[in-house]
């Protein structure tokens, strides 16, 4: 009795239980096709059990003599058969439909022809015998009128004999009709897989279709098992497959609805329903064990039972909250905190993308995240490329193959001012003459996802139609708002990483140049017994526009040359790599000074434009005779610190090299007498600038070598270096600074000319 | 630097105000004397006495425009060249190739 009334309780709850899913997945999107047939597929599944639920209930109440299989009630509950032509239907839309494609789709209807029969027979199969039965009689007369109704009667004798030869097989035959339409439904649910992209979708599919299998499983079991196996089954075994096999299937449906959201149900319906369904079981079954307690605790307390058994109510309304909490959280982690959920979509969108800084990737994974959690069916980019300045619509995945969108175009132009996600008929002002309107049509765009990082426009996403036609609900455009915003915030963060590449990248050649200039420049000065020599650089950045450098002219002379190219960095760098190479060259060739200066001149002039050009100082001192003859293009002026304290400064020369062409240079000697210091400097020191701007100047320079003339010239150095920095801390120097120093050791034998 | 501009005389008078330093100066002083050179006009003066500072780029610039005009045929002198811009071109010796002239006034007679 009690295992009676579970299996009616169960047969009416999964009854019910589907019913509510009809009427809701009907209910959220009427218009929609798929949820229509869906609806009503569920709707005749549930019905069966319903009414066997319903029979049962009755049976046992009802008095009256019929036997209750008699009454036109039972007869209703074959309506639920409507469930399997609707099944074939369903298999025609999805995953993709394909009844727009039929010829004549009206057609479809006599799928349900079989069952309106079915329904008529065991609804008024008594009526019929009845009325074929009356109509048996009437062809005893003899005579003419026997020939045209012989073959009549005949004809509905044998439809007599068909009536209650189908109404005595009728579960057999309509059964085997069912079959072979399950059959047929998952032979098209089979093929319109193929037809899937979309990974969810897919996944849809497959629990869909596993769920006709296993329906399709029970019912042969239930149909076959009475003929194949050597005993048959008893009805209700044979009935109770068969809703299993409906419960089955449907169910599974169900599974893909909630979990896979096949069908787009509201988040909120679903969060509801489970925990109604969590709360509905802890409550029965708190209601259970209060019931029982007493029973429980009689045989163990006794008359004291009652007391006991409201402490063990207490104590068992403590035990359940927590499991209440943790069935609640195991059937949402089950069925809600699925990856389609918007705030998992979300958070798991950020967290994949807040690492990544390939752009290409980043593209797999919204193309992906767009897919599954959305169902779209295409996604496409354009997106504005820093390195050719221009918007390209990306056609390929790997970024080969593009489309460049003129900046100028108009349907790009309405984009541009677009802030949320935008229906693409929307922007119908902005197609005339569009190339990129074209292009979006073609591929059947739907939903533009602007993507804006303050008024600049990165680029956009393009989507196409969900999949299996599903519409994009406000809910969807609240999510794709969102996501676009993440989105920029990637983008950005993938190409700031791609530029910090690039400029390590950079930062790594300066460094390279740097050593290249550095290995320009004499590793130490040169070793001279009259004199000594000491030189310092350092660069404003890491290469600079400065330079010095020692030439071997022959056994006497030395070459002593110091530069500085205008400008800073990379091309003052390149500027004087140059000009090192041409003075060199030019002092090989044995040209005197003013020549020498002269052809680097033109040389320079020549191959750079008028506003860069080199200061420079070349002088050749004579290390037998003490001369020192030299020439000044444009170059701060050298001190030449006597040893009895005067000063003179070596102006000979011409104008700045390499900016105008044609200059003539003058060249000059001095000579050179025991403790003279030669100082040699570039601006860098000369305009150290302090914080209230004011120079450091060339005649503190002067001033300076003056007084310490007396120091050797890397104490010179040193120390002059120091006061600068006193003066202006600022490290690296705002300019390239160089400094040379020479000075004479032993005193020279005097010539006279003629010697 | 911001640069305003006039004529007087049939000359043109270029009045850069603030410091010279390269970068779009260049091009703010390139374009200006291109734009003169198109409409004919091919004497140019610079009026330095707004000018605080000029570093080697700056310089340059002036080079440059120098260069420009003398390529086409006109002439770019300086006025109100300040000491401190006076002891570079010293310095770079390009004194002996620039024009230079205590007023605009007078290096706009020079034209004549």
């Amino acid at each position: 009795m009690t295992l009676e009334l579970f299996k009616t309780l169960l047969f009416f709850l999964t009854g019910a239980f589907l019913v509510f899913l009809a009427i809701t997945i009907t209910r959220d999107n009427f218009a929609n096709r798929l949820n229509r047939v869906t609806g009503a597929m569920l709707l005749f599944a549930g019905l069966g059990p319903v009414f066997i639920a319903l029979g049962k209930m009755v049976d046992p109440i009802t008095t009256s003599p019929v036997a209750f299989e008699d009454t036109t009630l039972y007869a209703l509950h074959y309506a639920w058969e409507f469930f399997f032509p609707l099944l074939l239907l369903f298999s025609w839309i999805f995953p993709v439909d394909r009844l727009s494609g039929f010829r004549r789709p009206r057609l479809r209807y006599i799928i349900f022809l079989p069952y309106v029969m079915h329904l008529i027979i065991v609804l008024f199969f008594d009526d019929l015998i009845d009325f074929f039965g009356n109509l048996s009689i009437e062809t005893s007369e003899e005579g003419f009128a026997s020939i045209v109704t012989q073959p009549f009667a005949r004809l509905i004798s044998w439809l007599h004999l068909l009536l209650s030869f189908v109404r005595s097989y009728d579960i057999n035959i309509f059964g085997a009709i069912s079959i072979v339409y399950v059959i047929t439904a998952s032979y098209f649910l089979e093929t319109g897989r193929k037809f899937v992209t979309n990974p969810r979708l897919i996944t849809q599919t497959k629990v869909v279709l596993w769920g006709t299998r296993v329906g399709l499983g029970l019912l042969l079991i239930a149909h076959l098992g009475s003929t194949v196996l050597p005993y048959t089954l008893p009805e209700t075994l044979k009935s109770a497959l068969m809703i299993l096999s409906v419960a089955a299937a449907a169910g599974l449906l169900i599974f893909a609805t909630i979990r896979y959201q096949f069908l787009d149900v509201r988040l909120i319906f679903r969060q509801s329903f489970i925990y109604s369904i969590t709360s509905a079981i802890l409550v029965g079954l708190y209601i259970i064990i209060v019931i029982k307690s007493k029973q429980l605790l009689e045989p163990v307390f006794g008359e004291q039972a009652e007391i006991v058994s409201y402490a063990f109510i207490i104590l068992v309304l403590l035990f359940f909250q927590p499991i209440n909490h943790w069935v609640d959280e195991f059937i949402r982690s089950l069925f809600i905190r699925t990856r389609t959920d918007h705030r998992n979509v979300l958070e798991r969108f950020s967290r994949q993308v807040i690492s990544l800084f390939d752009p290409s990737k980043l593209r797999n994974i919204i193309n992906e995240t767009l897919k599954t959690t959305l169902l779209v069916e295409k996604v496409f980019f354009v997106l504005y490329d820093d390195k050719v300045k221009e918007y390209a619509l990306l056609i390929s995945e790997d970024n080969a193959r593009r489309v460049v969108i003129s900046r100028s175009d108009l349907m790009l132009r309405g984009i541009n001012l677009l802030d949320t996600p935008t229906y693409f008929y929307s922007l119908a002002d902005y197609r005339e003459g569009s190339n990129l309107a074209g292009l979006l049509e073609e591929r059947l765009v739907k939903l533009i996802l602007p993507m804006k990082d303050a008024d600049h426009l990165l680029g956009f996403v393009a989507l196409t139609d969900k999949a299996a036609g599903y519409s994009y609900s406000s809910e969807d455009l609240n999510l794709l708002g969102v996501l676009s915003n993440q989105m920029v915030t990637a983008l950005i963060n993938a190409r700031l990483y791609v530029e910090s590449l690039e400029r390590i990248r950079l930062q790594e050649e300066v460094t390279m140049a740097r050593q290249i200039q550095l290995d320009l420049l004499p590793s130490k000065p040169p070793e001279l017994v009259c004199a000594k020599i000491s030189a310092h650089s350092t660069p404003s950045r890491t290469v600079g526009g400065d330079f010095f450098d020692f030439l071997t002219i022959d056994n006497n002379r030395v070459g002593i040359v110091i530069a500085d190219a205008s400008g800073k960095g990379m091309p003052a760098a390149l500027m004087i790599a140059q000009t090192q190479a041409i003075l060199r060259s030019e002092v090989c060739n044995g040209n005197p000074i003013d020549i020498v200066l002269k052809n680097m001149n033109q040389l320079i002039a020549d191959s750079s434009s008028a506003e860069k050009y080199v200061t420079l100082f070349y002088g050749e001192f004579d290390t037998v005779s003490g001369r020192f003859c030299y020439s000044n293009a444009g170059h701060n002026y050298p001190i030449l610190a006597r040893a009895n304290g005067s000063l003179e400064l070596l102006t000979a020369g011409g104008p700045v090299i390499g900016a105008l062409p044609q200059m003539v240079y003058q060249s000059a000697t001095v000579q050179l007498e025991k403790d003279d210091v030669l100082f040699f400097f570039t601006d860098g020191l000369s305009e150290a600038m302090n914080e209230i701007e004011e120079e450091y100047t060339e005649e503190r320079v002067r001033r300076y070598v003056q007084d310490h003339r007396s120091e050797e010239p890397q104490a010179l150095i040193d120390m002059i270096l120091k006061d600068m920095r006193d003066f202006d801390p600022t490290y690296p120097p705002r300019d390239d600074t160089t400094i040379v120093a020479l000075k004479i050791h032993n005193g020279f034998k005097v010539y006279d000319g003629q010697a | 630097m911001r640069l305003s501009d006039r004529e007087q005389d049939g000359v043109v008078v270029l009045e850069p105000k603030g410091k010279i330093m390269g970068g779009p100066d260049a091009s703010l002083l390139h374009d200006k004397l291109y734009e003169f050179i198109e409409q004919d006009k091919k004497k140019v003066v610079i009026d330095l006495s707004q000018v605080d500072w000029m570093n080697s780029t700056g310089l340059g610039i002036l080079i440059s425009g120098y260069t420009t005009l003398r390529n086409t045929n006109g002439e770019l002198k300086l006025a109100n060249v300040t000491e401190k811009i006076q002891s570079l071109l010293t310095i770079t010796k390009l004194v002996t190739v620039f024009e230079a002239y205590d007023t605009v006034d007078e290096a706009v007679k020079s034209f004549k």
